[in-house]
């Protein structure tokens, strides 16, 4: 509050020229209406301006009592010219000798001044926060809440005007008490409407209260964090970090569960929940607070917004507190426009928290893509802004852009875009996929190098030996069980060569077999010299192996010089050619299990 | 490519370890149960504390944290908690905040807490791998580790948001394992030095390390005596001992108790034996056998007799501290439940049931005494280790519910040996298998079904491959082979069920993980009648009441179950904790709690209590409330405050427990009653029952319309479930009512003196005590507010 006040003033004296009141300009007629049934004071003043100069007035004043200054949130005019509205430029003014008011020049459109003898119609509309007080400032659960404002009964104005009314409307038709003001009258409606007046002076003022009902909800958030973090791969992420408190008449004595659940009446100036909307795109809506998920929501998505039904954890009394964090997605794509590496962002500064909201005091903190510059800001409504820094999250390396503003005294009608542009290289995209393959790349080559190279600091000659012999012993394997299926080929050729006694085809399919098995031989042997020089405890073994294998070698040549010369010529009879055979058989199965076994032992 | 396809050795590294990070993958998937019903939460009771002691570290940094005097529990004592806890968990979570903080990710320390548990799961079941690997064959190893991945019995203290001291502490009890027997098979200094070292992030994470400094001198004793010395013996067991007792001494909790306490002894005085077996193994080597005989026998009685008269001395003149109470009830189960209520309070304290093993262990209860009975028939040194560590596991886990912790990772290894050993004898095709690298494919089939999508593809071609690589060597010979071991079918029957208990196994744990340890126990849920889920948010309800609407320096008064939670959630001064070290403050409390509102309320107030916190579950039926609980409550109170409190004045003539109209008056007029039941007669819960109907207890309370003098409501949760009490200052309660005419407003401003002088004309005497009709004239002494 004092900080935009502050502000204002400053804005005030840097229009440096003199203001005074024109004596000239009166109201010829106006209609006050002020509504008290929310927590909010909304004024809407319908005015009826006559210059009696000579020549046209660019703009006119409106004030305030000094009792009000320090509750004006919001002020707008505007006028209404065949149906059409023109909205029209509000700024704060000091007045000297009157520097306990509070002053707002009201611009008139250039091209259409106040004319001299002429007349203008103008709509003022005000908003007041903190300006209605419990009393009594402490109820019990079972009470009603009563509300008192004190407010002028005349149109405070500083121009004298002829004709005016205030009408008070409080919602509610219980009014325990209002200041008796001649004329004064009471509608069935609950309203209250001080006058009509004839002429009055200039900051005419009579203080009247009113005393009534008023059990909507009166919260306020003392304090909101709004951080939107936008990424140019299309997502904008919104978290608001909510202070609440109930500032109506304070819960006197105990909270009684029992009476809260079975009774209607019982707490009626609690507030249990309230909505909240959200912009209809919002995605992946969370509610939370310290200590976990609020899980007492709703979430309903309407065609224009998404409405949340937000309940605190537990009822809001009066006095009672409560913190919460609101945050949502929204696609980058309704609010991100560029053009080359232009960028330009235009979306809400505050959004709606609840109905008829007061925030307090406001920080929105407006975090940038990596690389963003040149950042230029523009709002509809006076801010505060605070020295930009750097934030570091995912991936960062000279951090983001973080633009914080401040504003303080906020309600829904100051509710508006921004629009920020900046400078962003678009091939800084690429800046973090790139950062990640890097990463990834240096850690295979570490492993890669880890385990290609030797890094222990004694050389262990043995493990190495064990090593380069387990390499020529599975080579030897490897070579082992393709002799083993050229054996088995061998078998089959063999056999056929039984049945069909096709001594050609058999001699052609052997001579591929005798190539192949001496080539494996000579790699065989090769390796076993090899492996001499390693180890001669294996080498013999390995010796014992190939003289197994050429006693095979010799039973299969016997079995095809059987088949060859005795069976094929038919030197032998059936009963002893399959005596021969089998025996012969059997002796390369044992021969075959014998190199097996040995084998083995050579593993 | 082809040497890469054809090289076994590396089919067999894939394999591992595709089994290993699949292991790893599901055992983290299932414990994110929790998660995914209901959010990242931290659960329960002890984890509060942990979290809110990581948070605390996060924030004001590690020497900060050890210096940390917590003056919002044990109000008014306060706590020392860099002295009191074992910093492992918080220094573990919070390395893990500053490393990802340094490479700019912004996790929030709850979710590292949240998660921590899971990842050292996934710790746990490698180096359960590698353990049993050293034990017995990578084969067995690697049904171990898919066994500790799943196995409930370590679930149950590990799931995503159980952030507890043990869910790194197995981690660190099977690395340190691990880590031994892996020195004591190398006799290396290097293994033995990394045994220490993790044997002291093991006494850094957990007190459970005692179990390591008792285990491996006893296994160490068992070599010896079995006469198996040998120089890795020495060489292992010395440099653990020396270096892991200075560095056990570093943490401030235990401070110098490896020194000075009897749990401790079995250490040193194994230390000494092997020290001694050193040196008569080094006479031996210079001297006659008859000599060596002589002095064997006499330098033995005489340094056990020296030694034993020592230990003895110190234990009397108090430089060892006796065993503790703790310990004590560890050999005698009745021992807690007669001289520490408090530790027989707690429901993980009590001795574990036979339907628990199976629970919690499934089928790996009943195969583990097969593995066992391997161990001790092909014993070697690591061996017997293991089977000492089953043995203990098994009787301490009979003891205490929580010690099942202990076996589990005892059972899992021992199972992988069964399994991997049945499995080598049915599984194997035909014939003499001719690699080791083909006989642990084999084995890794059954692991199939455990590891679910995209291990199955690369096993399956793994498998294909041992299938077809030793026929084409033994396909000559495969006519005999068939002769001896088993026959086909059979191997296929065993084969066949053996994979259905173990799918059953599967089926068992995601079962018991998802029904009976996915609760956070802070957020209830409940199934409505058409099968919508409630979620009853009480707990936190009435913490964040109590953190956002009083002071922040109140104080709550509460059963020690709720005191880190408040603290944690909350944000407030408690009196008592989870930390149950102060027995005669939880009585104090206890006493408050079962004593009538006024006597309750002198306490009370010499506490300095603001609030009051009592957890009711008649509403919704909640059993774990703090009426159920009031038995402990009163016991505990009975043990330090036996003029005042007696448990039988709290039992009904008949000896029983009831709150209905039969309760016995003193039950029916204590503060916990009356906290509890407050305004709860009017209370129509539905048609059928009466109002003031106990869900709970199924029974119409008996003592209905009360009112409170000393407190008032402050908060009740939605479902009654936690209610709060302001605790009333004196002017609150003792104030009479007044008529509206009689009374006497004093206007600021207007002269006080005319009307004392006017009263005084009247001779009223100050201060005269205005007897009011139905109250106390002693209420009528503090009148002087109209003055």
């Amino acid at each position: 509050m004092i900080l935009l006040h502050l502000f204002l003033v400053a804005i005030t004296i840097s229009s440096s020229f003199t203001i005074e009141v024109n004596p000239k300009i009166f109201i010829n007629n106006a209609e006050c209406l002020v509504d008290l049934s929310t927590q909010l004071v909304k004024g809407e003043c319908r005015l009826s301006l006559e210059n009696n100069d000579d020549k046209p007035v660019n703009s006119v004043l409106y004030a305030f009592e000094p009792s009000i200054k320090s509750h004006i949130s919001f002020i707008s005019a505007h006028q209404v010219f065949e149906s059409n509205r023109l909205s029209l430029n509000v700024k704060p003014v000091i007045l000297s000798g009157h520097e306990d008011k509070q002053f707002y020049q009201i611009d008139f459109n250039t091209s259409r001044p106040l004319r001299s003898k002429g007349r203008a119609p103008l709509v003022v509309e005000y908003v007041l926060i903190n300006a209605l007080y419990p009393h009594p400032e402490e109820i019990t659960q079972k009470d009603r809440q009563l509300m008192m404002f004190y407010g002028n009964a005349y149109l405070y104005s500083p121009y004298k005007s002829l004709k005016s009314s205030v009408k008070f409307q409080t919602g509610t038709r219980r009014i325990e008490d209002y200041t008796n003001i001649s004329p004064v009258s009471f509608l069935s409606s609950g309203d209250v409407v001080y006058g009509p007046f004839g002429s009055l002076e200039p900051f005419s003022y009579s203080q009247i209260s009113l005393h009534y009902d008023n059990n909507t909800p009166f919260l306020k958030a003392t304090k909101l964090i709004r951080t939107i973090e936008l990424s140019h791969w299309g997502n904008v992420a919104v978290t608001d970090v909510i202070d609440l408190v109930h500032h109506g008449a304070k819960l006197k004595g105990s909270f009684s569960r029992y009476d809260y659940q079975r009774e209607t009446n019982s707490g009626i100036s609690s507030v249990k929940s309230f909505k909240m909307y959200l912009p209809a795109s919002a995605t992946s809506v969370y509610y939370r607070d310290v200590i976990g998920n609020i899980s007492t929501s709703n979430q309903r998505t309407l065609l224009d917004s998404v409405e949340l039904d937000i309940r605190p954890r537990f009822p809001l009394f009066g006095g009672w507190k409560t913190h919460y964090t609101i945050g949502y997605n929204v696609p980058a794509y309704e609010y991100l426009y560029n053009s080359g590496d232009d960028y330009f962002l235009k979306m809400r500064l505050i959004d709606h928290l609840y109905d008829n909201m007061i925030i307090e005091d406001v920080t929105v903190r407006i975090i940038l893509p990596e690389g963003s510059v040149d950042l230029d800001l523009k709002t509809a409504h006076p801010i505060i802004r605070l020295p930009d820094g750097l934030h570091y999250t995912y991936l960062d390396t000279i951090g983001r852009p973080i633009i914080k503003l401040q504003m303080s005294n906020v309600v829904e009608s100051h509710i508006s875009d921004f629009e920020l542009k900046y400078k962003f290289p678009k091939a800084f995209m690429f800046h973090e996929p790139l950062i990640v393959i890097v990463a990834i790349y240096i850690l295979f080559l570490t492993v890669i190098i880890w385990v290609r190279l030797d890094f222990s600091i004694a050389k262990d000659g043995h493990s190495e030996t064990r090593q380069r012999i387990s390499g020529i012993t599975s080579a030897i394997m490897h070579h082992f069980e393709r002799r083993a299926s050229i054996y088995s080929s061998w078998d089959d050729a063999l056999n056929k060569l039984k049945h069909s006694k096709d001594v050609g085809t058999y001699n052609t399919a052997s001579k591929q077999i005798q190539t192949d098995y001496k080539n494996e031989s000579t790699s065989i042997n090769e390796l076993a010299t090899k492996l001499k020089t390693e180890s001669t405890e294996l080498s013999d073994k390995l010796n014992e192996v190939q003289k197994a294998e050429k006693n095979l070698k010799e039973l299969f040549g016997q079995t095809q010089s059987l088949y060859t010369d005795k069976l094929i010529t038919g030197k032998v009879g059936r009963n002893q050619f399959v005596e021969l055979d089998s025996g012969l058989k059997r002796k390369k199965d044992e021969c075959q299990e014998k190199i097996n076994q040995l084998l083995k032992a050579l593993n | 490519m082809k040497t890469l396809l054809t090289n076994p050795a590396g089919w067999k590294s894939l394999i591992t370890f595709a089994i290993l990070f699949l292991a790893w993958v599901s055992g983290f998937s299932a414990r994110l149960f929790a998660v995914i019903r209901f959010e990242s939460i931290i659960h329960e009771f002890d984890p509060w504390f942990n979290y809110r002691a990581t948070a605390y570290m996060v924030e004001h940094g590690f020497y900060n944290f050890l210096n940390w005097f917590d003056e919002r529990a044990w109000y008014p004592l306060g706590r020392i908690v860099g002295g009191t806890v074992y910093p492992g968990l918080m220094v573990t979570s919070g390395a893990i905040h500053h490393i990802l903080h340094a490479l700019n990710i912004p996790v929030h320390i709850r979710d590292i807490c949240v998660f921590l548990a899971p990842i050292f799961s996934g710790m746990t079941a490698i180096s359960t791998y590698f353990l049993t690997k050293e034990l017995w064959s990578p084969g067995a190893g690697l049904f171990a580790c898919c066994f500790i991945a799943i196995v409930p019995g370590y679930i149950s203290r590990s799931v995503a948001g159980s952030y507890d001291n043990e869910g790194i502490a197995i981690f660190a009890l099977q690395f340190t394992y691990y880590l031994w027997v892996k020195s004591i098979k190398t006799g290396s200094v290097f293994w033995s030095v990394l045994t220490a070292l993790s044997y002291f992030y093991m006494v850094s994470a957990w007190g459970g390390y005692v179990f390591i400094i008792n285990l491996i001198p006893l296994h160490v004793f068992l070599l010896l005596i079995m006469g198996r010395y040998s120089y890795r013996l020495f060489t292992s067991y010395t440099v653990f001992y020396i270096l892991g007792l200075v560095l056990s001494m570093q943490i401030p909790f235990v401070g110098f108790q490896p020194i000075r306490t009897s749990e401790h002894m079995a250490a040193s005085g194994v230390f000494a034996l092997v020290m001694a077996a050193g040196t008569f193994n080094y006479i031996q080597t210079r001297i006659t056998k008859a000599e060596f005989k002589f002095i064997f026998i006499f330098a033995t009685l005489v340094t056990s007799g020296i030694v034993l008269l020592a230990v003895i001395g110190l234990t009397w003149a108090g430089v060892i501290a006796p065993w503790s109470g703790r310990f004590y009830s560890l050999w005698d189960t009745t021992y807690a439940k007669i001289h520490i209520p408090i530790i027989a309070s707690v429901s993980e304290h009590q001795p574990t049931t036979w339907f628990s093993f199976f629970f919690d262990l499934h089928i790996l209860v009943c195969i583990f005494p097969a593995g066992l009975w391997y161990c001790i028939q092909e014993y070697n040194d690591e061996r017997l280790f293991v089977v000492l560590y089953a043995l203990s596991a098994v009787y301490f886990a009979g003891v205490m519910v929580r010690l099942m912790l202990t076996l589990t990772p005892a059972v899992c290894i021992l199972s992988g040996i069964a399994f991997s050993k049945i499995f080598e004898n049915y599984l194997k095709e035909d014939g003499p298998v001719t690699s080791n690298g083909t006989k642990t494919v084999e084995e890794k089939q059954p692991s199939k079904d455990k590891t679910p999508s995209k291990s199955s593809q690369s096993l399956s071609s793994g498998s294909g491959k041992s299938k077809k690589k030793p026929p084409t060597i033994a396909s000559l010979n495969s006519d005999n082979s068939n002769g001896e071991g088993v026959g086909s079918n059979i191997r296929s029957i065993v084969t066949i069920s053996m994979l259905l208990v173990l799918m059953m196994f599967v089926v068992h744990c995601t079962w018991v993980t998802s029904n009976a340890y996915s609760s956070p126990s802070i957020v209830l849920a409940s199934f409505s009648n058409d099968g919508s889920r409630q979620i009853l948010d009480d707990f936190r309800e009435a913490y964040y009441w109590l953190s956002q609407n009083t002071d922040n320096d109140a104080r709550v008064m509460s059963w020690w179950d709720y005191g880190y939670q408040i603290a944690g959630m909350a944000n407030r001064t408690t009196l008592v904790d989870n930390n149950t070290w102060n027995n005669s403050h939880i009585a104090l409390v206890g006493k408050a709690m079962s004593s009538t509102e006024p006597k309750a309320y002198e306490i009370m107030t010499s506490l300095d209590v603001d609030y009051v916190l009592v957890i009711f579950g008649g509403v919704i039926g909640y059993s774990g409330d703090d009426i159920n609980k009031f038995l402990w409550m009163v016991r505990i109170a009975e043990g330090e405050h036996p003029k005042d409190i007696r448990e039988s004045d709290y039992f009904t003539e008949r000896g029983e427990f009831r709150i209905d109209s039969q309760g016995s008056p003193t039950m029916l007029n204590c503060l916990m009653y009356k906290l509890s039941y407050y305004r709860f007669g009017d209370l129509k819960l539905d048609f059928r029952t009466p109002a003031g109907f106990d869900r709970t207890r199924n029974a119409v309370i008996g003592n209905q319309n009360f009112d409170l003098t000393y407190l008032e409501e402050a908060y009740t949760t939605e479902h009654w479930l936690v209610r709060i009490y302001r605790v009333k200052k004196p002017d609150e309660f003792n104030r009479p009512r007044i008529p509206v005419l009689e009374r006497k407003i004093r206007i600021p401003g207007a002269s006080a003196i005319s009307k004392k002088s006017a009263r005084k004309k009247k001779g009223i005497i100050q201060g005269k005590p205005t007897v009011q009709k139905g109250k106390k004239p002693k209420a009528t002494n503090t009148y002087t507010n109209g003055l």
